[in-house]
């Protein structure tokens, strides 16, 4: 990363640890720092989450005594703790492992200075310590991030896909509940979402459309399962989007696409693009693009007509057609189940860019 | 539950046309608080794009010292060749001990340069981040005589999404006194509109929360201080006789402003005739003093306090004014009539 950035577009690496956390329902998660450094998670990802609010006193004389009373007064719920490291307390230096003694606490040291969203959430998993049991049967869901704006869509369509083909689902990464994620996982995992893996289990493949063909044909040979309808879903949701496509192409030119995304939403958002207008796309990883301005740079040095990204790029290219794939999005009103992943999520995909260039040529 | 010093003190910096806020900090701390701010600017349709630059301290500087970073970071920011630098830090480079005055001093842009240590959470919360923004700009002004008629807005909050709305409510009180407002300290202003802060006959406070700016200020310039912006319908009466005299306005014409204004609040009242004798349950309070004003207007509609009445989400601000009470208003009625 360079030494310094510009307006940010990325959170911090505690960020990336707590959305992990956050997803096992029945796991308390306590932020042990300032209530800024509680605020931000926790007005991201609008779940229950504690904190031990550390003040500047706590900080000159230690702040074991105050992590031992909240840690206290959560356990009274009777469930798991996941204590979760912030900058300052890791400088410091303290012994916090001995606020508690219960195995009930999971400590994860995940100050923000460590970097990306990525790196935070490596070290969440790496704490949660999950277990793979050989004989679980079925499969798991991987990629699922509470960061993501396309979880819940990308969870749903991942469940509706698995139970047309009858594979049970284990675990789903990090969206369970915590008790479920005891019993160990299966030894077998798909993502919705690649650039959010948990890395558990061996990976049968994404179910972004591009590779969800072979994944669906992978499936089917290790647990026996029929693919044939989902592959029939497939097969017509391509014919769908050319023929939507063809029709955008009859009247316009194939758009120059600029892509601001994780690694595997870029990588999708390209073949998509590439596929079905036949687009020139360059794309720009979140992992090496994270200064506004060297994006606004970038934008204003190239014409794209269509800008995939977060609400940070549509500011800074007010001249393209947008459509919102990375966090945040404040385009638009969305709360409802929207995928990106699965034979949906390519449909959904496809008709978003269509739309968003129609109503910007219209404009 | 409003962030650390850095959100207060980027709340006002951010709002200043050509200067460039410079956050030594990890990058997540900057991220935090632009996001913040994008969500605002976004919601409130203005154009102002914040310039924030940030040291990106990593875990090897915390460890080997970050005022090399810091000083990268200035001078980023000094090839934007901006009117004003402000510099604010997080609670980390005060835990590693970097010092930062030094930094600052033996910059070639210092004379451009405040420094302002706001530490993180090591310095307080948001509040004191934004008094000390607002006080660290206020020590820019020159002394000067006041004019008459004039007044400055201090610390609006720029976070909130209706600003603007209670920005609007607070100009048409003035306009009944024939007062201007010449600086809005520090919202969308420019370096050189900040320094005339010093030229205005009195300073109006958006509430408590920044009371020590607005102490600095009156005991720096010698003025009066109007402590807050009008609550509810006899806040609006209040502030026509408190803004009259500290401007020095007679008291026919502030008397013929509170005549107009109780006129016009009448007319805003009329629309909820569908409330009166209505019965309704306000729970617990959300705000500090929003009772007071749901109770005014309860009174004012001829309604009925009731546990068994109607049960009504308070909002979780003070509603400024008329504007302010209207919109709470609008939300009883959709609550009580349609609900």
């Amino acid at each position: 990363m360079d030494s310094c950035i510009e307006n940010p577009v990325s959170p911090c690496a505690m960020t990336g640890a707590c959305a992990v956390l956050c997803g096992f329902d029945g796991l308390c998660v306590i932020i042990h720092g300032s209530s800024g450094c509680y605020y931000y998670p926790k007005s991201l990802l609008k779940v229950p989450m504690f904190s031990t609010y550390l003040l500047e006193s706590e900080i000159i004389f230690g702040t074991v005594d105050r992590l031992h009373e909240v840690v206290k007064e959560v356990s009274k719920t009777g469930k798991p703790i996941a204590v979760l490291n912030t900058c300052i307390p890791a400088l410091t230096g303290e012994d916090l492992r001995s606020a508690f003694s219960d195995e009930n606490v999971i400590f994860v040291d995940a100050p923000g200075f460590l970097g990306s969203t990525q790196a935070g959430a490596k070290k969440a998993y790496e704490a949660l310590n999950i277990k793979v049991d050989e004989n679980r049967c079925g499969v798991n869901i991987d990629g699922v991030s509470l960061l993501d704006l396309f979880w819940r869509g990308n969870l749903y369509e991942a469940e509706r896909i698995l139970n047309k083909m009858q594979i049970p689902i284990s675990v789903r990464f990090a969206k369970d509940s915590y008790a479920n994620l005891q019993r160990g996982a299966s030894p077998f995992t798909v993502s919705v979402n690649p650039s959010a893996d948990s890395g558990v289990g061996k990976k049968l493949g994404s179910l972004l459309f591009p590779d969800l063909k072979n994944t669906v044909i992978r499936l089917s040979e290790k647990f026996e399962a029929d693919a044939e309808s989902v592959l029939n879903e497939c097969h017509l949701a391509d014919e769908q989007m050319f023929y939507s496509s063809d029709k955008f192409l009859r009247k316009y030119n194939a758009p120059n696409a600029a892509v601001f995304a994780s690694d595997a939403y870029s990588d999708f958002s390209k073949a998509m693009l590439e596929r079905y207008f036949g687009a020139e796309v360059t794309t720009f990883p979140r992992s090496k693009s994270y200064d506004l301005t060297k994006i606004k740079e970038v934008l204003d040095s190239s014409e794209f007509d269509l800008v995939l990204g977060s609400t940070f790029e549509a500011n800074v290219s007010q001249s393209s057609a947008f459509f919102g794939i990375t966090p945040p999005d404040r385009s638009r009103v969305s709360i409802s189940a929207r995928a990106l992943s699965g034979v949906e999520g390519g449909i959904y995909f496809i008709e978003s860019v269509l739309n968003a260039m129609i109503d910007f040529k219209k404009n | 539950m409003a962030g650390c010093t850095l959100t207060g003190a980027l709340s006002v910096s951010s709002f200043i046309k050509n200067a460039v806020t410079v956050i030594h900090a990890p990058f997540g701390c900057a991220h935090q608080v632009f996001s913040m701010l994008h969500a605002m600017i976004n919601d409130s349709e203005l154009t102002l794009a914040p310039q924030i630059i940030v040291s990106n301290l990593s875990d090897r500087d915390v460890i080997f010292g970050g005022e090399e970073c810091l000083a990268k970071a200035l001078d980023k920011a000094a090839l934007k060749n901006p009117d004003l630098i402000i510099l604010v830090t997080s609670c980390v480079p005060e835990t590693i001990g970097d010092d930062c005055q030094a930094v600052v001093n033996e910059h070639p842009a210092r004379q451009k340069i405040i420094y302002i240590p706001t530490s993180g959470f090591l310095g307080g919360c948001a509040k004191d981040g934004e008094n000390a923004c607002l006080i660290g700009l206020a020590k820019l002004a020159p002394h000067a005589l006041p004019a008459e008629k004039t007044v400055a807005l201090v610390g609006e909050k720029n976070l909130e999404t209706e600003v603007e709305e209670n920005y609007a409510e607070v100009k048409r009180l003035l306009d009944r006194l024939g007062v201007t407002v010449t600086t809005r300290f520090c919202r969308n202003s420019s370096v050189d509109d900040l320094k005339k802060i010093s030229s205005v006959s009195c300073f109006i406070l958006r509430d408590e929360r920044c009371a020590a700016a607005g102490k600095f200020l009156s005991e720096k310039f010698d003025r009066p201080v109007v402590s807050e912006f009008p609550r509810g319908l006899a806040g609006c009466i209040d502030f026509l006789k408190s803004v009259g005299s500290a401007c020095g306005i007679s008291q026919n014409l502030i008397d013929e402003a509170v005549f107009d204004e109780e006129k016009y609040q009448a007319l805003a009242l009329a629309k909820f005739e569908k409330l009166r004798d209505k019965k309704i349950y306000l729970g617990a309070e959300p705000f500090d003093g929003t009772f007071e004003i749901a109770r005014e207007a309860i009174k004012k509609l001829g309604m009925e306090e009731s546990m068994d009445g109607a049960e009504i989400k308070l909002p979780f601000y003070l509603p400024v004014g008329v504007s302010g009470t209207v919109k709470m208003l609008n939300l009883w009625k959709r609550a009580i009539v349609y609900g």
